[in-house]
């Protein structure tokens, strides 16, 4: 410490120093370790202005927008901002990804890889290298795939998309395994368009600007919002910043003359902006869409342009409406057991949503008659029910039949239309090798992808990986049920989880927690927990070996993004890796070079490192396929170009017609796209937008190439008849087998539905008659909300931990004094400090809660409580009692409280008054066709601790 | 804190009028004005040299519009049009469109990592403000600049004369001038100015210093890095407009960042600027103009 002399201070020093004395937060403890100030020399190299611009790609969250980053001579990132070439953000940035550079700069970083020296759970690392942690992981899955085969192996690449090089690698040693995060997300919402386009998410056509080729033959940006209606169910893109362009194109849309409706339990910010709020109640969502198809059906009249609901146009490019529809009719004929009210009425969907039965006749009719218009529905409010399937293939529907898909101003369903990617890079090909297993004594030889757990276990359309079912396989092992191997079984010997954290997100945390530390004698019953990721979450906790993956900075791949049409940006690396942490890229290679010296005889050097020397060389094969789309629509993007024709290569080349045209395959190929290329263009590549792309099949990628309202039908090709639609595999799999997958067994189906189904949500008293009896002593109804400036991963970054969002995240901590924590060379560890944390610096996840009914319990704002659901299981925290809510709902973040990990700084601290919303879930409640935990059903009672 | 006289202003329909309302937001989050810390000593040290901004940025090289611009492509071409003028012919106004306003926070933060701002400085909060009962219920954001006004009042209050208003309409702070007696602080009606308490993130959390509030600040091209002890620490810190940025052709961190693309930024006396067309509007408000400080924040209702 520097010698004080108070005499000398002048009165500017004096003031100076007694304006010291307002600090917000103070040390107040010794200070054993840390606190280096900045040395002369430091502070020297450090000045230095920006000294060059990297383009990149933001992973803050998955929106991953394009981005601008200011790094200085001395290679220390200075600033980011959105990258104005990139036409997904446009240039803007939100607190989010304005706050990177405090994620990056962490004090929670995971710094060195670590080794598990307690048991799971206890937090206890040693600090070892790489050499000896990726030999500890060799070793134990070369002796798991010895004993058990790879398939007891799972890959889980979490929340972050550029996972290519695990997916690669782990598929080459052999585990058909390799996941990403996609059913503990929101796959009932995009089980409609998956199903009826062969697509994911519907968003109206609001990104500006778009490119798009003018009558006079020039590509010119427009930037016109033609939209007239966009209803917005369980969906707030304002906070939820996924779909990025809907902030400034909602807004935009809304003044150049577009009425804006949002349906949702809780007053949003998108709800903020909107025309009309409509409050409904929870998990409702499929009757009022319901309602509103019903009404258009019957209220139709093509001679009154008053009531020309439908344009029957979508007939031309459909396939088995007459099916759906006599379905969906045949459902309204019958009375519903709750009310007596005949299915899908107005006053039927009234009784259940809560609404109005007027405003829903009101909703159905604007809708059917403001034309372009866009029926947006969303996660929480559709992908975290257990029925949000039947809501998203009715909202599919009534995008269609109103004629409002494709059209200017209308829906776009952005998996069709966004840019291919992946490509040789994925490692598909490792998962059609040929494998022997012997079951039952007889010698089986199939593919290697058979082996999946879920696709050919209890899920047969578990396609997006039914990450929140792992417990129970962690615990119980697989037994195949369907393919050519079934009757296998093996159990679950190693989990790696990279980006991602499911003992808080991958449905009920307990059942997490209970899973990993299970154990068979003095063994855990998962040998090997490896954990990948930039900071300590808490399923690190349960982690073995625990590795530091470069941050979105220091790494290189590729955006996924929703765009409107087809646009890719590079993420590059922008700064050197932090301390020792390595690229995916890295990661994988040097692993594989460990199993392949340890005579791994499936990793072969040159289908892998040999293959790709250098990172670039890898997102070169990634990239190499984009667009990867077929040239359709109105305007035509290339008129000189053959339709339909599936598009490959840059802009350019595209453009000048530098192309191979090969008629039989239909490939238009230009020059490839590369990341040299990329890197001369801000990081971008864009192809232009046009409409209309259904026609003629266009983007579509169902069987039959037009909009299925069947999904398991047979067709006739050369004199034979051929098996088609969604769910036609799926089907011919659970003839074979005779077996019913477990997960619809529930909904009294043999096999899957061949067009409309109905079926309830759970846990709702007021649609399910199997919870009527729950409604008196458990009240409420808990959703879950999303906090854009803090969800699961980056709760520890400052500036947005201050931030108040949506009456859900708020500075509701009281005073404390806590001994510090922080992720050090050896894993979380005390720092020695105390460090006071004055009242009301520091948001934290609270219970929203409607003003009126806080006023019933007797409860004040900042009142701690307590919620239980039927099962007994509990969680904490600070009610708010706000106008801003339906009565009889509560809301609480999802992943926004309860945090017990020490990597997570002062939301740590304030873990035992914040609630953790996936403590409450229901785990058996995995939504029945893809394996969705649904977070959004659930009831509680609520009482004052 | 004074309780501002109410009347019934333009100002007042939007509700933001409200001290209290403002302070709560500014101070309640970010500044925390809150307990006594330790008081080391305080070396002076001197200001980095000053790294001249250095040549104007090109404007963005977007596709030709098929009508109408980009609104940063537009700017920048204002700004460039403005930094062709004399300092004095300009004056930097900037209109926030609060229809077009998410209440994202982006340019908050954004603010705070181009300025390195520090735990307790704010130069741009949002202010948010719920009304009503279930079910009829509005929400408005106000995103809270300095409102750079014609006729402040926290200059004519500093002893040292350490701030004043530009020939071209920016209140600045000289830092090396300020005496951090807060007067100014004080003075301003919008609560457009913070305190800097000498505070560090890294400080508060492991005790280590990280890189992005050791690199130096560009406010002001002068490349300064706080350091203890020396200035900026201890002294009024407010919003600049980003000189910095704009006086080499880039929009300020707050304008370029925007989510709902509601805040725009450029030269009022340039009829031909955005700014200048979108003030020529009817539904056009400032904060308090009541108290004659003419904002140059304009927002549109």
């Amino acid at each position: 410490m520097k010698k004080t002399n108070n005499a000398s201070l002048s009165r500017r020093d004096f003031l100076k120093v007694s304006g010291l004395a307002a600090g917000s937060l103070a040390v107040v403890g010794a200070m054993k370790s840390g606190f280096k100030t900045i040395t002369e020399a430091h502070a020297k190299s450090l000045q230095q202005s920006a000294d060059k611009t990297v383009y990149s790609a933001c992973v803050m969250c998955p929106a991953e927008c394009g981005i601008a980053v200011n790094v200085n001579k001395n290679g220390v990132a200075t600033s980011i901002f959105g990258n104005p070439y990139a036409p997904l953000n446009s240039g803007v940035m939100c607190a989010k990804g304005s706050s990177g550079l405090q994620m990056v700069y962490n004090a929670n970083r995971i710094k060195y890889p670590l080794m598990r020296v307690g048991e799971r759970g206890e937090n206890k690392f040693k600090r070892v290298s790489w050499d000896e942690a990726l030999d500890y992981i060799a070793d134990k899955i070369i002796e798991y795939k010895k004993t058990y085969g790879p398939e007891s192996i799972i890959m889980d690449c979490g929340d972050v998309t550029d996972r290519d090089p695990y997916y690669y690698m782990f598929r080459a040693f052999g585990t058909p395994h390799t996941v990403e995060h996609g059913a503990i997300c929101d796959t009932p919402r995009r089980h409609g368009p998956k199903l009826m386009f062969g697509g994911k998410r519907v968003e109206p056509d609001i990104m500006r600007p778009v490119l798009v080729r003018q009558p006079d033959g020039t590509l010119k940006n427009d930037y016109s919002y033609r939209s007239k209606l966009i209803v917005y169910a369980g969906w707030n893109p304002f906070t939820a910043t996924r779909i990025v362009y809907e902030s400034r194109g909602t807004v935009e849309a809304k003044l150049a003359g577009a009425k804006i409706i949002v349906i949702d339990p809780a007053f949003s910010n998108t709800a903020t902006k909107a025309d009309q709020w409509i409050p409904i109640r929870p998990g409702t969502d499929p009757d009022l869409f319901a309602a509103v198809l019903r009404y258009i059906l019957e209220n139709n009249d093509d001679e009154n342009p008053l009531r020309r609901y439908i344009d029957w146009s979508f007939l031309e490019y459909s396939n088995g409406w007459e099916d759906f529809q006599s379905e969906f009719k045949s459902m309204w004929r019958k009375k519903d057991p709750l009310n007596g009210l005949n299915y899908f009425t107005l006053e039927w969907a009234a009784e259940r949503t809560g609404i109005d039965a007027k405003a829903i006749e009101e909703l159905a009719h604007t809708f059917g008659i403001t034309k372009p218009a866009a029926w947006v529905w969303g996660m929480n409010g559709i992908g975290h029910h257990y029925n949000g399937y039947v809501a998203a293939i009715i909202g599919t529907a009534l995008n269609v039949i109103t004629g409002n898909m494709e059209i200017p101003g209308g829906a776009i369903d952005t998996e069709l239309v966004k840019s291919d990617k992946g490509g040789a890079a994925k490692g598909e090909a490792f998962n059609k090798r040929e494998v022997k297993r012997v079951i039952n004594g007889t010698e089986v030889t199939s593919e290697q992808e058979k082996l999946h757990m879920d696709l050919f276990g209890d899920w047969p359309a578990g396609w997006d990986d039914v990450v929140g079912d792992y417990p129970r396989r962690f615990l119980e092992g697989v037994t195949l049920q369907q393919g050519p191997f079934r009757g296998h079984k093996y159990p679950i010997k190693a989990f790696f989880i990279r980006t991602g954290n499911p003992v808080i997100t991958g449905s009920n945390t307990d059942t997490w927690i209970k899973s990993l530390t299970a154990k068979d004698g003095d063994d855990y019953r998962v040998g090997l927990v490896v954990y990948i990721d930039t900071p300590f979450l808490e399923t690190g906790m349960y982690a073995d070996i625990v590795l530091p993956e470069a941050s979105y900075l220091e790494r290189m791949s590729l955006c996924d993004i929703y765009p409107s049409h087809q646009l890719i940006y590079l993420r590059d690396f922008a700064i050197e890796k932090l301390y020792e942490s390595k690229t995916q890229y890295d990661i994988c290679w040097e692993l594989a070079k460990k199993l392949h010296e340890k005579g791994d005889p499936d990793i072969k050097p040159e289908e892998i490192w040999e293959k790709y020397p250098t990172e670039e060389s890898f997102w070169d094969e990634a990239i190499k396929v984009a667009p990867g789309r077929n040239h359709a629509g109105l305007p035509l993007p290339y008129p000189k170009l053959p339709v339909n024709y599936k598009l490959i290569g840059t802009p350019d080349s595209l453009e000048a017609g530098n192309v191979e045209i090969d008629d039989e395959k239909k490939v238009v190929k230009g020059e490839a796209v590369t990341v040299a290329w990329m890197r001369e263009h801000h990081g971008v590549a864009v192809w232009p937008m046009s409409w209309y792309r259904f026609n003629n099949g266009g983007v579509l990628k169902t069987d039959s190439k037009k909009v299925d309202f069947v999904w398991d039908y047979e067709v006739e090709k050369d004199g034979e008849k051929q098996r088609k639609g969604g769910y036609s595999k799926y089907n011919k799999l659970i003839e074979e087998s005779g077996e019913t997958p477990r997960n619809i067994k529930p909904l009294k189906w043999q096999k899957y539905p061949r067009t409309f189904y109905w079926f309830e949500t759970l846990w709702n008293p007021f649609t399910n008659p199997d919870y009527a009896k729950y409604k008196d002593e458990y009240p409420f109804q808990v959703v879950s909300g999303r906090i854009h400036h803090a969800m699961s991963g980056t709760q520890m970054v400052d500036w947005l931990g201050r931030i108040p969002t949506e009456d859900l995240w708020m500075p509701f901590n009281d005073e404390r004094v806590v001994e510090e924590m922080v992720v050090g060379p050896d894993g979380p560890k005390p720092t020695g400090r105390r460090v006071r944390i004055p009242k009301g610096t520091w948001s934290i996840g609270v219970i929203q809660m409607n003003a009126s009914d806080g006023k019933n319990l007797g409860l004040k704002t900042g009142d701690l409580v307590e919620m239980e659901n039927p099962l007994g299981h509990k969680t904490r925290g600070k009610v708010n009692l706000v106008e801003t809510i339906r009565p009889g709902v509560l809301r609480v973040p999802l992943g926004g409280g309860g945090r017990f990990s020490p990597g997570l700084g002062k939301t740590y601290d304030f873990r035992d008054i914040s609630p953790n919303h996936n403590a409450i879930i229901d785990p058996e409640d995995l939504s029945p066709v893809m394996g969705q935990p649904a977070y959004g059903d659930m009831i509680v009672k609520v009482r004052k601790v | 804190m004074t309780q501002a006289t109410k009347s019934a202003t333009s100002a007042d329909k939007l509700e933001v009028s409200r001290r209290d309302f403002l302070g709560m937001f500014a101070s309640g989050i970010f500044a925390g004005l809150v307990a006594p810390a330790i008081l080391g000593e305080v070396t002076p040290v001197h200001a980095a040299p000053s790294a001249q901004g250095g040549d104007i940025v090109p404007v963005v090289d977007l596709p030709e519009a098929a009508e109408g611009e980009h609104p940063v492509k537009r700017m920048m071409q204002d700004l460039q049009r403005a930094l062709e003028k004399p300092m004095d012919q300009r004056k930097w106004g900037m209109v926030i469109d609060l229809r077009k306003c998410t209440g994202c926070n982006g340019c908050a933060v954004s603010c705070i990592q181009e300025n390195k701002l520090p735990p307790g400085v704010v130069y741009r909060p949002v202010l948010t403000e719920t009304t009503g009962t279930y079910p009829n219920i509005a929400r408005r954001f106000v995103p809270r600049p300095c409102m750079h006004c014609e006729q402040p009042s926290c200059t004519p209050v500093c002893p040292v004369n350490a701030t004043w208003k530009r020939s071209d309409g920016i209140v600045i702070v000289d830092y090396d001038m300020c005496i951090g007696c807060r007067a100014c602080i004080t003075a301003c009606p919008y609560n457009a100015r913070s305190f800097d308490a000498g505070r560090f993130y890294g400080d508060e959390e492991g005790g280590e210093r990280q890189a992005y509030e050791l690199i130096p600040s560009p406010e002001y091209k002068e490349d300064r890095i706080r350091t203890d002890g020396s200035s900026p620490i201890g002294n009024a810190r407010k919003c600049h407009f980003c000189i910095h940025r704009i006086e080499r052709g880039e929009l300020p961190a707050c304008t370029l960042s925007c989510m709902g693309r509601a805040t725009y930024f450029g030269d009022l006396n340039d009829p031909q600027s955005l700014v200048s067309e979108l003030i020529g509007k009817p539904n056009v408000m400032k904060i308090k103009e009541e108290l004659g400080t003419k904002p140059q924040v304009f927002y549109l209702v």
